[in-house]
Formats: C-alpha cells, structure tokens, sequence
C-alpha cells in the first residue's frame, strides 16, 4: 500500500503500541501484573518533581485533549485559580459518543494505568479528590475500576500521605445513569453534583467553577493516561511521535463495513486510508468505499476521495471541515443509504438532546422528524434546504455543542450526498438499497 | 466591595456608561433597548436557555447570548443587524414549532410573549411540516395554577422561582428533550404562598391563574397603579379592572419594597372591592326595623344631626389600620375641633400574630396603614385604650359611637365580636365598604346608621408601610359610585356643605347598551342541556 | 329638484293615461298566462331564498357530536362594531376542549349584520346564514341564546363547523 504523500513516506503500517503497549497481557489489569509491568514507578517519580514542573512538562508536550475537541490539557491546567481551593479532578469516562469504545477498553484492560496517571495529574494541579464518571452501561470497567482502587488503597497509592510525600488524594467511581449529555464536562458535573445531568452556562468555565462551584478540571481518560506516559519519556520523548501540531499517538476506534473493527493505537498524522485499508482490512468483496465518519458520530462526514487524501492528526481534518473528535472512525461502504445513515444519527441525537437550549430542543426533533418523512417517501423537495436550513440555525447557538453535533453531520451528509436525499423524495425509495421504509414516529 | 466603576460600552450606535459587572441585557433593559427575551427575569439567575436575547458583538464572528455576557470596556454590541434578526427569527421559530395554536382558548393572549415577539421577529411562513409534539393539557399543579405542558416553552422561570425565591422546590423539569414538561413531584403540589407570581413570569400561558382563569380577555382590562391594601408590607400592585369590576392584581417592580413579587393573598385584596361585596347605599336601623335605604348623603347628614347633640366624650371613634393617612387626618381633626373628643381608639385585627414575618413578603399585620394611625394618632396626642371603649359602653358613658370598619373583612377574625359590642352604642354609625350582613337581624332599640365608604382603588391617598415609607397612590376606576371617601365623611359629619361628584352608575360600569337582562355567571343552570348535549 | 312648469294650455292627458294603462294590462297579462315568471310573491305564504351566502340570521356551528364549536375567544365579541355578542366562558371538562361559551347571546336588534363575528372567527363557528325573517311580536325576546342560535328547528339538529378539533389534533396541528 503505497503512502499518501512524501513528507510522510516513513510511515510504518503496523500499530504503534504505546499506551496499549501491554493490554494484550491478562495480568495488566491487576496491581501486581500491573507494577511487574512498570506500573507507578512514575507516580514515584512525578510525586518527586513539583506540580508546576509535571504542569510545565504537560504544556510542552503539545498534549491535546482526546475526548472530541481537542484543546490543549496543559493549558486548560494552567487556567485553574491560583488560590489553594478544594480542586476537583473529575475523569470523563462516559463515553457515549456512537462509536467510540476506546476507553471502554482502557478501563477493562488497564484500570491501574488510569488510576496512577490520575494521582500524577491530580498531584499536578494539587487536587486532594477525583472522580471517574464512568458510562452507567460499562457494568465491567467499573468493576474493573472499583477493584482496582481498592488495591491501589490498599498498596497505598491511594489516600493520605502517598509514598510519603505528604500529598493526600482520593479517587471514587461514579456510574452514569446513560445519557450522552453527561459527556458534556459541565453536564458531567451536574450529574455529579445530583441534578439533572444537563449543562451549565459558560461562563464560568469548569477550571473556574466547576464541581460544587470549585475548580474542577475535566479531562478525558485517554488524556489522562497519557500524562503517565510524559512523566516516564519526558515532553521530548513524547513529542517524537505524531505531527508537529498533533503530538503523540492515539487510539482509535474503527467501525462500520470494514472487515477487522477495533481499536488501534497510531501516531496522530496516520493516513485515514491505512487505517481503513491496512490495519482495519479493508472491504467485503465486491465492496467500496462510500464515506467516512473520521471523528465519532458528530463529526462531518468525509466523501471517498477526501477520505483517500486525509490524515489522522488535527490540523488535516479541521482543513478538510470535520474533526478527529474522539477518534471513532465510522467506515461507510456503497451498500449503505446515507438518508439512513442520517436518520439513525439523528434518531440519537433527537433522543439526546437534554430540552434545555430551545434551539437543540426542538431542532433536533425537527430535523428527526424531516429526515423520517423522507425515509417513508413522504418527504417534499424542499425539506432538503429546510434541512440545512434548520441545522445552520442550530449551530453555535446552544449553551453545550450537542446542537452542533447534531447539525454538522446533517449539513455534511446533505451537501456531500445530495443526489441521494432528491433521489429520495423524488422516487420515494432509497437510491441505494431501492425501498422505503416506515418511519417511525413512536419515539 | 471596591468602589462602583463605571465603563463605556455603545449599544446600537448609543454610547452608555454601565457598571461593570453588568450583562448586556441588564445595561439594555435599564437603558430602555428592546431585545427579545423569554428565560431570563431580573429577579432570578440567568438560565440562557431560549437563546432568543442574540446580540452581535464587534470582534466576534458568531452572534452571542445577551444575559450572560459581561460587558468589557469599549464594547460594541448591535442587536438590530440582520444577522443578529435573523438569529431571533430562528430562535422565536424554534420556539413555536411544537406551540399549539390555542390562541383563541389561552388565556395569555394579548400578552403573550410570544405573540409580541412573533410580531416583531416572525417568520410568517411556516415551513413546519411535521407533527407536533403532544404533551398533557390542564394539569392540575395546585389549589391556584393550571399548566398547559404545550403550551409550554421550557424557559424555567417557573423552576428558578420555586427554587431561588419560595425555596419550596416544587416544580422540576421532567423528561429530557422536546419531552420535557414542566411538573410537580407525587404528592406535591404547587402550593406555596406566592405561587401566582409563576404565572406573572410565565411569559406564555403555560401556567395559568385557576382564579383569572376564563374570567375576561386580557383585551378588556385596563389596569392603575396602586398598592396593596393586603399587609403592612406595601407592595406596589397594578389593578386590572373593566367596567363589570377589578378583576385581579399583579405586583409592579419596587426593589426598596418588594422587589418583582407579591403574595397570594395580596392577589385576592380585589376581591373585597367588586360590587357583589360591598354596601350600595346608606341604610338606618331605628326603632327596631331596618329603614328604606337612603342615599349616603343623606344618612351622613343624620349622623351630623344626631352628633352634634351629642357632647364631647359620649362620642367615640374607632378606625382599623386600613384607611389613608389623609383620612385619618381628617377624620381625627374633625372629631377633635368640632366634636372636642379624644376617644379615638384604635381596632387591631388578629392581635396574636401582628409582628409576624415569614421572611420574604408577608407580614401578619394585615393593616396597610397601621403606622400612618399611630403617626395621626401620635401628632394628635391621643393614646385611648381599647378596654375605655369597651368599659365606656358598659357604663354607657359612650353613647354616639362612630366606626370606620375594615375594608377586608377575612382578616379581621375579631368582627363579629367587635360588632356586638359596637351595637350595644345608643347610636352606631358605622361606615364601611363591605356589606355586613351581620349586623341585618340586629334587635335592639339602639340606633344604627350605615354609611358606605369607598375602597382603595377608588381613593387618592397615602399608606404609609412598616418601614415608614408613605406611598402614595391614585384613584384606579369607581366601583360604588355613591359610597364616599373617609376624608369627605368627615367633612359631612363636621356638617360642611361639600360637592360631590356624582357619577352614574349606567357611566361608570355599563357601556350605553349594556342591558339589566344580559346574562350572568348564574344563567348557567339555564343552558346547562345544551353544554351537556355533546355528550348525551 | 328643479321644479318644471308646462304650459298646461297645450297639454294632451289621454296618451300618458293610456301608456299607463297599457303597461299595467300587458303585466296583468303576461303575469295570468305565465305564473311561473311572476316577480311578486305571495309571502308570508311563500318566501324568497337568498343565496346562501347571504348575511342573515346568525348561526353557531356545531362540532361532529353535536357540542357547540364556539371557543368562547371573543374575538366577535371584540371585533363587533355593534357590541351585541355577549359571550360568558367557562373550563369545560374535557382538557382537549378546555374553554367553551356557557352562555352566548347576540341582541338581533341591535346587530348589523355586517359579518365581522363571522370575519373574526378563527374556528368557524359563528356564520351568518340565508335565513333573513326576525319576526317578533312586541316583547319578544330579540336576544337570542345559543339554544336558539344553534339549535333552532331550522337548523335541523344544528350546521356542522368545517373544522373540528379531533382532526386538527389527528393532523397535528
């Protein structure tokens, strides 16, 4: 498989296996398996520097945020109030954007590799108490979790006076009670705070008031866990891999009409098309490529041709208009209808909504209930613009960004595949799969 | 707190000084802008869920939210560019596409938010196609509101008042999307003491008052100034009123007094007022029968006559704390100068729970001029106490008493009592508002004159509340056209010769063509087949 | 009008007398042998039908099971340039109905027929219709009520209204 282009012609075609160095080992999981593997050795290490230097070493990193919008970890650290408030380190393992599965896996296979890479960030920004807000279906990375915490208590990686360096820190798990909205940083801290998990105005930002409105710093599991890994190789070490702007490697979880789904670990610049065709296996016979959803399901879709031509890192994507988010690559192939693509997404959305923001609320129903008339053959041919119309409409004008995931993949699915939403409500059937269906409207 | 600096801003080409601090809706609203808004209220914390306060601010390519947005220095925010009308446009559609159109049975209509933004910022061409959202209609949410959950557009003023001013919590948002509905939880209803001011903020008619309820369309109500006659707190109300009667009150904004809201109770005080309820016409019980009514006129005359015979201390006034200082003024003077008493006592209602608070506006002194009385009585050095009355009419010492008995007679719980002792007095005159049936099968061969007095949407005045702030207000409309103010009784009983306007009853509350036979409330028994008829 | 004297020494009366007569008989002629196209009618025995879209006689519409339409909105009541609709709301029980007229009376005296109640209605409940006689002996009841408006004989059980709740609600409206 030849590679994209020059500049990264040295681009290996097998994993990088760095944070998921050891998962294949059944023994990782627990403490013992976990330490023989080099585990919290560089808890001993980080709780030896000072917090502004694992700060410091983060910022240099260029680490980025792996849960969906990709802002910058040290920075987000560095906003936190000076004063030496109660600080809350909350893990945002409610992982509910379709198709992600990263930190499910995480969890499961090394839930000790989270745990210490959280007491290092926690020592960081001097925050005594951490959650992890873990999926309320992820019945078994919270008892993964649950355990494992209880070991670390008990080696005393956990609690007062750590290793004896005087920091003290607590760590609970907190399940989820199934909502996409609460994987929204502020929605996530209503629902810990007990209310309705729904977001909060911002500003104040988290960093500022966030957890029973003291500063609170929200970050990814996978963010998280990397931080561990900074500790060990240092900034420049870490920085070896990726692009320049995009540092490090990521996870990322294939999906879709591909022959081998997964989860993959490659260096952030890793052309889309390997992923696809190398390391997800490419197609059934017979089969091609349609499009690819590259960043879980809020993000714009990409077309075949662009998909040839992307790269997994940042930069390449936001050029293209769509976004690494959280790393779900959704693989679409020509036996699937787009207008039943959208429909499926916007039945979830629809269903996720919170009913805060007007603009969300309705919306999202709106737009459900447009592309559902389409798919039962009742649609109108201006439904189409009405579709974008209304998605253009909901976009940046809610308090959390659910409207815009809504709206993006509607704008991108209409104006890459046109043909096939007028085929649509002009035949009344599917261009692809050549029949309508009977919208359901119970929902 | 530092000192107060202020920082310049310019909103739609005006250059404004604000406080810093400040969001740009609150500089807009106080600097006479219109912006379009239905969540946020400036007695409650900013929710910034309807979207709809969209300003554009220089710098920034996307359109923002005015309520929580603080004003920087040298800010430039716009909300009349066609961008920013565009946003609203969308904003206000949103809101109603799942809005039932019940318009013609919603009871908000004609003040409606919605209808008034639809006005300015509407769409006019629906492109909705689809469905639309059904949730539950005329939910019962307590003994005064009914919710229309349709009807609803999920601003949550209603929550963040329950939450943030009553602390009671009773209403929550249920559900989650374009399911969501305003609700009680099991077993709790709506039922706080302040519960109708959810139906003030409710900027739509999501949440309606059970007892305005289908009363009149708002269109037919011109509503007055005034204050509440309800308590000694004083909160600054607003009348609404036709020419059939008042019809309810709402608060008016008064920070130094009671701030964006009032009390249930205070909502009832129209109900003493209206015609059904109050005396028409003077009236005299001598020789053991009730007389033909007379005119108030006439009956204030004899009470002149019969007082002037009477000497100095035979006579005795009482006066409630409901009454205007200018009346108190003049009632008080009048029996000083000209009848040379200084049996002026002073009847306190529910005695037990006079100093009560419950922390937010209601206060247990349910007077709205107890001070103002003490104030007269103190300039006119009077200090009678109230077991003198009662001996003086024993002994009969007192023989001529004259009372100005309370307009809202359910909060004086002592009535009944005080009025068999006013009753053994040679000769009562007793001049009220209300009518006072208790006193209809009165035997005796005492004398007693009723008078009727006007209430305090029908009189200039002042009430002077338990700060000592005096309030002053202005007439709203005449209710009993005949009845006279306290500070014309006055003048009557001191035997001046005074002109009264007279105002006819046929000007005052029926238009010319209204006619005696048009139907009423009770005409509903009469039709009752036919409203059955769709279900037999 | 201009006052025309002729000079009545030159007048000949017998020819305008007989153009008279002669217009009359060829009436009374062409009226005996051809009945049908007979201008005049016999009332009260036999009444003129005006079109049906003439402004008589106001008419509340009835819903499919026979309730009355009206929403008790006033609007007629507001728009009425007369002020002869008095209408007294009141909660009906079912909540999709929720507000309807327990009384509603037009005082056809004063009513001038002019149609706006009919203009305003959102829900086409009031109609003015083709019947135009209000007869009445003296004290009679000239205000009629909704027994009257909707459900008088004539009316034969009451005219349904065009648009009915239950399919505004199946549409979604």
């Amino acid at each position: 498989m030849a590679t994209v282009n020059e500049t990264k012609s040295n681009q290996q075609t097998s994993e990088t296996k760095y944070l998921s160095e050891f998962y294949h080992l059944p023994e990782f999981k627990g403490i013992d398996g976990y330490k023989k593997n080099g585990g919290y050795v560089d808890l001993e290490k980080a709780l030896k520097m000072q917090p502004q230097q694992i700060i410091d070493e983060v910022k240099a990193s260029g680490l980025r945020g792996r849960g969906g919008a990709g802002f910058s970890t040290g920075m987000k650290w560095g906003f936190l109030p000076k004063n030496d408030e109660p600080r809350y380190l909350l893990c945002n393992a409610d992982e509910g954007e379709p198709g992600t599965f990263k930190d499910r896996m995480m969890m499961e296979k090394a839930p000790h590799q989270l745990i210490e890479a959280m007491i290092i960030s926690g020592y960081a920004i001097n925050s005594k108490k951490s959650y992890i807000y873990v999926r309320g279906e992820y019945d078994e990375s919270i008892n993964t979790l649950t355990t494992a915490i209880q070991e670390a208590y008990k080696a005393g990686y956990l609690g007062k006076n750590i290793l004896g360096s005087g920091f003290d820190h607590d760590m609970d798990v907190y399940r989820g009670a199934g909502a996409y909205i609460c994987g929204e940083e502020t929605g996530m801290i209503s629902s810990l705070e007990g209310l309705k998990g729904q977001p909060k105005l911002k500003p104040p930002f988290p960093a500022v008031q966030g957890y029973l409105r003291k500063p609170t710093i929200v970050n990814n599991v996978e963010t998280l866990a990397v931080v561990k890994y900074i500790i060990r190789d240092g900034a420049a070490a870490y920085k070896k891999y990726g692009t320049e702007k995009s540092t490090g490697t990521k996870l990322f979880s294939l999906s879709g009409n591909i022959i081998k789904p997964g989860n993959f670990e490659v260096p952030l610049g890793y052309p889309l098309k390997d992923m696809v065709y190398i390391l997800g296996g490419g197609f059934k016979p017979g089969r091609k490529l349609k499009a690819v959803i590259p960043g879980g399901s809020s993000a714009p879709v990409l077309t075949a041709e662009e998909a040839e031509k992307a790269t997994l890192d940042y930069e390449c994507l936001a050029e293209m208009g769509t976004m690494l988010g959280s790393g779900a690559i959704i693989v679409i192939d020509d036996s699937a209808c787009m207008v039943e693509c959208l429909a499926n997404l916007m039945h979830f959305y629809h269903h996720e909504s919170c009913g805060q923001c007007t603009p969300c609320r309705e919306g999202t129903g709106w737009l459900d209930k447009i592309v559902h008339s389409i798919l039962s053959g009742k649609g109108r041919m201006q439904d189409i613009e009405l579709l974008i119309k209304i998605a253009d409409n909901m976009k940046g004008k809610t308090i959390c960004a659910l409207a815009d995931a809504a709206a993006l993949p509607v704008l991108s699915f209409v104006t890459k595949f046109r043909d096939e939403f007028e085929y649509f409500v002009r035949e009344g059937k599917s261009k692809v799969k050549g029949v309508a269906y009977v919208a359901d409207h119970t929902h | 707190m530092s000192p107060i600096t202020l920082i310049k801003c310019t909103i739609n080409g005006v250059e404004l000084e604000v406080k810093q601090g400040k969001t740009i809706i609150e500089a807009m609203s106080e600097n006479a802008q219109r912006i379009a808004h239905y969540c946020w209220h400036p007695g409650l914390s900013i929710a910034g869920v309807c979207r709809l306060c969209m300003v554009e601010i220089e710098g920034n390519p996307r359109v923002q939210i005015a309520c929580n947005t603080v004003i920087t220095e040298g800010m430039k925010i716009n909300n009349t560019s066609a961008k920013v009308r565009d946003a609203v446009k969308w904003g206000l559609d949103f809101h109603l596409i799942n809005h039932p159109l019940d318009c013609p049975v919603c009871d908000q209509a004609g003040e409606c938010g919605l209808q008034d933004q639809y006005m300015e910022y509407g769409k006019y061409d629906p492109e909705m196609a689809e469905r639309k959202q059904r949730k539950r209609k005329v939910v019962d949410l307590g003994p005064t509101i009914v919710l229309d959950s349709e009807r609803c557009i999920l601003c949550s003023r209603c929550v963040r008042f329950t939450s943030e001013i009553t602390k009671t919590h009773e209403l929550g948002i249920f559900s989650r999307g374009d399911h969501s509905e305003i609700g009680t939880h099991d077993g709790k209803p709506l039922d706080n003491k302040y519960s109708l001011n959810t139906v003030d903020i409710c900027p739509v008619g999501a949440l309606t008052s059970k007892d305005f309820r289908f009363k009149q369309r708002v269109w037919y109500l011109k509503d007055a100034d005034t204050i509440c006659n309800g308590c000694s707190t004083g909160c600054n109300t607003k009348v609404y009123f036709n020419k059939e009667g008042v019809f309810r009150v709402k608060p008016r904004v008064n920070m130094e007094v009671n701030g964006h809201w009032m009390c249930d109770e205070g909502r009832d005080t129209y109900k003493f007022v209206n015609k059904e309820v109050r005396l028409l016409k003077g009236q005299k019980f001598a020789n053991g029968t009730w007389q033909a009514e007379m005119h108030a006129g006439a009956a204030v005359k004899d009470a002149h006559l019969a007082l002037s015979q009477a000497s100095g201390d035979s006579i005795a006034v009482v006066l409630t704390g409901q009454h205007t200082v200018e009346e108190y003024e003049a009632i008080v003077s009048t029996f000083n100068d000209k009848f040379k008493t200084k049996n002026v006592f002073h009847w306190v209602n529910n005695k037990e729970s006079f100093e009560s608070f419950d922390g937010l506006l209601l206060r247990g002194d349910k007077n709205p001029n107890t001070k103002g009385l003490l104030d007269v009585l103190a300039k006119h050095g009077i200090s009678s106490q109230w077991k003198n009355l009662e001996e003086g009419l024993k002994s009969g010492k007192i023989t001529h008493l004259v009372v100005f008995g309370p307009e809202n007679l359910p909060v004086f719980p002592d009535l009944q009592q005080n009025l068999n002792i006013f009753a053994t007095a040679k000769n009562l005159i007793y001049f009220t508002s209300a009518a006072i049936p208790q006193l209809k099968n009165h035997a005796s061969s005492n004398q007693i004159t009723l008078i009727p007095l006007k209430t305090y949407v029908e009189k200039d005045g002042t009430f002077v509340n338990f700060q000592g702030k005096a309030q002053s207000f202005k007439r709203a409309t005449t209710i009993v056209s005949e009845a006279l103010t306290g500070v014309e009784a006055a003048q009557l009983l001191a035997g001046s010769e005074i002109r009264i306007k007279q105002v006819t009853e046929k000007q005052l509350f029926t238009s010319a063509h209204e006619r005696k036979d048009q139907v009423q409330l009770e005409h509903r028994k009469k039709n009752e087949f036919v409203f059955n008829r769709g279900r037999l | 009008m201009a006052v025309v004297t002729k000079n009545n020494d030159n007048a000949w009366y017998l020819p305008g007398i007989f153009t008279g007569l002669v217009i009359t008989m060829k009436h009374l002629l062409k009226n005996l042998f051809n009945k049908k196209q007979m201008i005049t009618l016999n009332y009260p025995e036999e009444k003129h039908e005006y079109s049906p879209r003439f402004k008589g006689n106001h008419i509340l519409t009835v819903k499919k099971d026979g309730a009355i339409r009206c929403t008790a909105c006033m609007l007629c009541a507001t728009n009425c340039p007369a002020d002869c609709i008095k209408i007294t709301a009141s909660e009906h029980p079912d909540a999709q109905v929720e507000k309807f007229p327990i009384a509603y009376e037009i005082d056809m005296l004063r009513c001038v027929f002019c149609g706006f109640c009919e203009e305003a209605c959102p829900v086409d409940a009031i109609r003015l219709g083709p019947e135009w006689q209000t007869p009445g002996l003296n004290g009679a009841n000239f205000i009629y009520d909704i027994n009257q408006l909707a459900y008088r004989p004539a009316l034969k059980g009451g005219i349904q209204s065009v648009l009915d709740d239950q399919d505004r609600h199946k549409a979604g409206i």
